[in-house]
C-alpha cells in the first residue's frame, strides 16, 4: 500500500542483481559455445581442406599440369549439408568444385580468410587458403610444380541450433537458480527479520504500568539490532524514571493538598454547623481566608517548582543575557531584609568581584531567596546568615552559611527531594511545604551547576552552589553553549 | 464524653474541636504533637482519640503502637490524608478502630466518633434504652415513658455518660474527668447540680428513681 519495507527492498535488490548475474551468463554462454563450436568447425574444415587439397594430382607428363581426382572425396562435416569447395590452381586456374556447388555463387582466388556468409538462405563458415602445395610432387630439373587455392564453405545451420539448444538450457537453469534464489531470500529475510517482530512485540507491551521490556535473545545477540535494543531499553529506563518522578510528584502533590483543603472545608462546616452572630461569621470567614491563602501559597510554590523542572530542558535553547550573579545576590537578600529584620537576624553578603553569568535573573534570586529564607528561618533569633560569592576560571560558588539548628544526618540525603520535610513541626511553624530547596535544585541543575548541603547539628548549615561561570566559559555564544 | 484530639495543624484541631463541642457537646482536649498526645492519652481517661498520622516528635502510626502497648482500648478514630489500601490495612493492624480521609465532613467525623463511643462502651445502637428511658445520641433527644424530657445541654452530657454505663457506679470524679476537658478540677462541685436537675426532670410523672446517688461514691443508672 505504498508503504517500503525491508523485506521488499532486499527482495528487490536480490532479484535485480540475480537477473543481471542471469542476462551476463546467458549472453557470455552463449558467445562461448559459439565460439568454440565454430573454432573446432573451422579446425574440421582446414582438415578437409588439406584433403580437399591431397586429392589434387600432377598429370604423368612433365608439363606440371595437374588434375582433380574426385574419387576419395572427405565425407560433409555434417552429413545433412553437404560441405562446399572450390579449388584453383595457379597456373592451370579453376580445376573443380564440390559437385552440388550451388548455382550462382562465385569465388575468386584470393588470400587466406576466414568469413562467414549465407547463400540462399543457408549459412556457412568459409575459409580460403593460398599456397597449398600439390602434394602429389613430381622430382625434375625442369619440373614446375604448382600451388593451390582452395575456398570450403561448411553450413553452420547445426552450429546455430546448439548454440540454441545451449542458450535455453542456460536460460532455464538460471531461471531455476533466480527462483531458488528469491525463495530462500524471501525465507531468510523473513526468518531474519523475525527478531524484530519479536521485539516489536515485545516493545508493544510496555505500558506505563510495566516499564520493563524483555528483547529477545535473538535481538541482543544480533549485531544489527543490538543498538536498537539497547537504546530502547535506555529510552524506557529515562522514560520510566521521569515518568515515575511525574507520578510521585502527583502523588506528593495531591497529598500535599489534602491538608489545607480538610483546614478549609472544616473551618467553613464548623461555621455552618448551627446559627450564629454576624461577628462569629466575620471571623469565621476570615479564618477560611486564611486558610485559603495558605493554599494559595501552596499551589504557587508547586507552579514556581513545575515552572523550574520545565525551565531544566530548555533554559540551554533560550537567548540570555549576560548578568552578574552579584546583583542577583544583592536583590535576594533585599527580599528578605523584612523577614530577617522582624527576625533580628544579619545578613553578611561578601563577593571576590563581579561574576558574569548568562541566566534569567528572575531564575537565580529565586534560587538565592529559597535558600536564605532556609537559612533564616532556621537560624536562632539574633543569629546571623552569611553570603559568599566567589569564582575561578571554572566556576562560580555561592556560599550560604548560618549557625543554626543544623539538619539531622538523617535527613541531609533528601533535603532537595519535593515536599520533604525533616520535622513536619518545624516547618509548619515556618510556613513551608517542602519545596523551596527542589526548586532550587531543578534551577541550578537547568543551568548546568549543582548544589550541596553540609550540616552539623547544632552548629549550622551550609548550602554550596556551584554555577559554570568562569571566566573562560564567558564567550559571545555564552557558556550555555558548551 | 471526653476526646482527645492529637493534630499539629492548629486551624484543623481548633475547626474538629468547636464541632465535636457545639455539636456534640463533648469536652475536647488538643495535642499538637505525638509526645504530649502519648503524654495526655496515659495521664487522662478518654471516651474516644482523634489522631492525625503526620505529626512531629513521635508520628501517629508510632503512638497508636504505644498506647494499644500500654493496654489502653479506648477507641481511636484515625485521620489520614492517604486512602490507599496499605496503610488503611497498617492502620487498622495497629490498632485503629477507624479513619478518616482528608479533607473530610465535619458531619461524618462526628458521626463516626459518636459511633466509635458507643461501641466502645459496648452499646452499638446509637438509641439507648434503660427500662423507660430512651436516649438518642443522634438528635440528643431524651424521653421516658414516651414522655418526651427537654435537658440543658449539661444535664444531657451527664445523661449520655451514666446512660452508657448503665448500672454500674459511675463517681464524681469519673464524671468530671469525662465531661471536661483538662482543667476539670475547678468544675468539681457543679455535678451535685446538673444530677439534682436530671432527677426532677427525669421523675416528672414518675414515682420510681432513675439515678441512685451511693454515698461516699457516686451515682448508678438503675433500670
Amino acid at each position: 500500500m505504498g508503504r517500503d519495507s525491508i523485506q521488499r527492498r532486499l527482495i528487490t535488490t536480490v532479484v535485480i542483481s540475480q537477473a543481471i548475474l542471469t542476462a551476463g551468463l546467458v549472453i557470455t554462454g552463449v558467445f562461448v559455445t559459439y565460439w568454440r563450436l565454430l573454432s573446432s568447425l573451422d579446425t574440421g574444415m582446414q582438415a578437409h581442406t588439406m584433403s580437399v587439397a591431397a586429392l589434387v594430382r600432377y598429370t604423368e607428363d612433365a608439363s606440371g599440369n595437374v588434375y582433380f581426382d574426385n574419387s576419395l572425396l572427405p565425407e560433409s562435416i555434417d552429413p545433412n549439408h553437404p560441405d562446399q569447395f572450390m579449388v584453383w590452381a595457379d597456373r592451370t586456374g579453376f580445376l573443380t568444385r564440390s559437385e552440388d556447388w550451388p548455382d550462382g555463387l562465385q569465388f575468386e582466388p584470393g588470400p587466406n580468410q576466414h568469413w562467414n556468409f549465407t547463400f540462399a538462405g543457408v549459412p556457412y563458415h568459409a575459409l580460403r587458403i593460398q599456397h597449398l602445395p600439390v602434394l602429389d610432387r613430381e622430382e625434375g630439373a625442369d619440373f614446375h610444380p604448382q600451388t593451390l587455392t582452395i575456398v570450403y564453405a561448411s553450413p553452420t545451420i547445426h552450429i546455430r541450433q546448439q548454440v540454441k539448444a545451449a542458450g535455453v538450457f542456460i536460460i532455464l537453469a538460471s531461471l531455476l537458480l533466480l527462483g531458488a534464489t528469491v525463495w530462500l531470500a524471501f525465507w531468510g529475510i523473513r526468518r531474519g527479520l523475525l527478531p524484530l517482530q519479536t521485539l516489536a512485540q515485545q516493545a508493544a507491551q510496555v505500558s506505563a504500568q510495566s516499564w520493563q521490556l524483555h528483547p529477545p535473545r535473538e535481538a541482543e545477540e544480533i549485531e544489527e539490532l543490538r543498538p536498537l535494543t539497547e537504546s530502547m531499553t535506555q529510552m524506557l529506563a529515562r522514560l520510566e524514571s521521569s515518568f515515575v518522578q511525574q507520578r510521585e510528584f502527583l502523588g506528593n502533590a495531591a497529598h500535599e493538598l489534602k491538608t489545607p483543603v480538610a483546614v478549609l472545608k472544616s473551618t467553613l462546616q464548623s461555621l455552618l454547623q448551627r446559627s450564629r452572630s454576624s461577628e462569629e461569621y466575620r471571623s469565621g470567614l476570615q479564618a477560611a481566608l486564611q486558610d485559603l491563602d495558605r493554599l494559595e501559597q501552596l499551589l504557587q510554590w508547586m507552579l514556581r517548582l513545575a515552572r523550574a523542572e520545565r525551565w531544566a530542558q530548555d533554559a540551554r535553547r533560550r537567548g540570555l543575557d549576560l548578568i552578574d550573579i552579584n546583583s542577583t545576590c544583592e536583590e535576594a537578600v533585599e527580599r528578605i531584609r523584612s523577614l530577617a529584620q522582624s527576625r533580628n537576624t544579619d545578613i553578611q553578603l561578601s563577593t571576590d568581584g563581579p561574576v558574569p553569568f548568562r541566566a534569567d535573573p528572575e531564575d537565580l534570586q529565586l534560587v538565592w531567596t529559597n535558600l536564605l529564607e532556609n537559612a533564616v528561618r532556621y537560624s536562632p533569633e539574633g543569629g546571623s546568615v552569611e553570603v559568599a560569592v566567589t569564582h575561578d576560571d571554572q566556576n562560580a560558588r555561592v556560599v550560604f552559611q548560618d549557625r543554626g539548628l543544623g539538619i539531622a544526618a538523617e535527613d541531609l540525603p533528601h533535603i532537595f527531594d519535593r515536599f520533604y520535610r525533616g520535622d513536619p513541626s518545624r516547618t509548619r511553624t515556618t510556613g513551608g511545604f517542602g519545596l523551596g530547596l527542589a526548586i532550587a535544585k531543578a534551577l541550578v541543575e537547568a543551568y548546568g551547576g549543582s548544589i550541596a548541603a553540609e550540616s552539623a547539628p547544632g552548629k549550622g548549615t551550609r548550602m554550596t552552589v556551584t554555577l559554570p561561570a568562569g571566566s573562560r566559559f564567558v564567550t559571545d555564544q555564552g557558556q550555555q553553549d558548551i | 464524653m471526653r476526646v482527645l484530639m492529637v493534630e499539629d495543624e492548629p486551624r484543623l484541631a481548633e475547626n474538629v474541636a468547636r464541632s465535636l463541642r457545639e455539636s456534640a457537646g463533648y469536652a475536647v482536649d488538643i495535642a499538637a504533637d505525638g509526645q504530649e498526645g502519648l503524654f495526655l492519652a496515659e495521664s487522662n481517661a478518654y471516651d474516644v482519640m482523634l489522631l492525625d498520622l503526620m505529626l512531629p516528635k513521635m508520628d501517629g502510626m508510632e503512638l497508636l503502637r504505644r498506647i494499644r502497648q500500654s493496654g489502653q482500648h479506648t477507641p481511636v478514630l484515625v485521620i489520614t490524608a492517604r486512602d490507599d489500601k496499605e496503610s488503611v490495612v497498617a492502620l487498622l493492624n495497629a490498632g485503629a478502630d477507624d479513619y478518616l480521609t482528608k479533607p473530610f465532613d465535619l458531619g461524618e467525623m462526628l458521626a463516626r466518633t459518636k459511633a466509635l463511643i458507643r461501641r466502645g462502651k459496648g452499646q452499638p445502637s446509637p438509641v439507648v434504652v434503660i427500662g423507660d428511658l430512651e436516649l438518642n445520641t443522634v438528635n440528643r433527644t431524651v424521653q421516658r415513658g414516651g414522655r418526651a424530657i427537654t435537658l440543658t445541654a449539661m444535664e444531657y452530657r451527664v445523661l449520655e455518660y451514666l446512660v452508657h454505663r448503665p448500672r454500674a457506679v459511675v463517681s464524681k470524679t469519673e464524671l468530671l474527668e469525662h465531661l471536661y476537658d483538662y482543667n476539670w478540677e475547678k468544675f468539681s462541685n457543679v455535678i451535685e447540680v446538673y444530677i439534682s436537675g436530671l432527677r426532677r426532670k427525669l421523675n416528672e410523672g414518675s414515682t420510681r428513681q432513675l439515678i441512685r446517688t451511693l454515698r461516699g461514691q457516686g451515682y448508678m443508672l438503675q433500670d
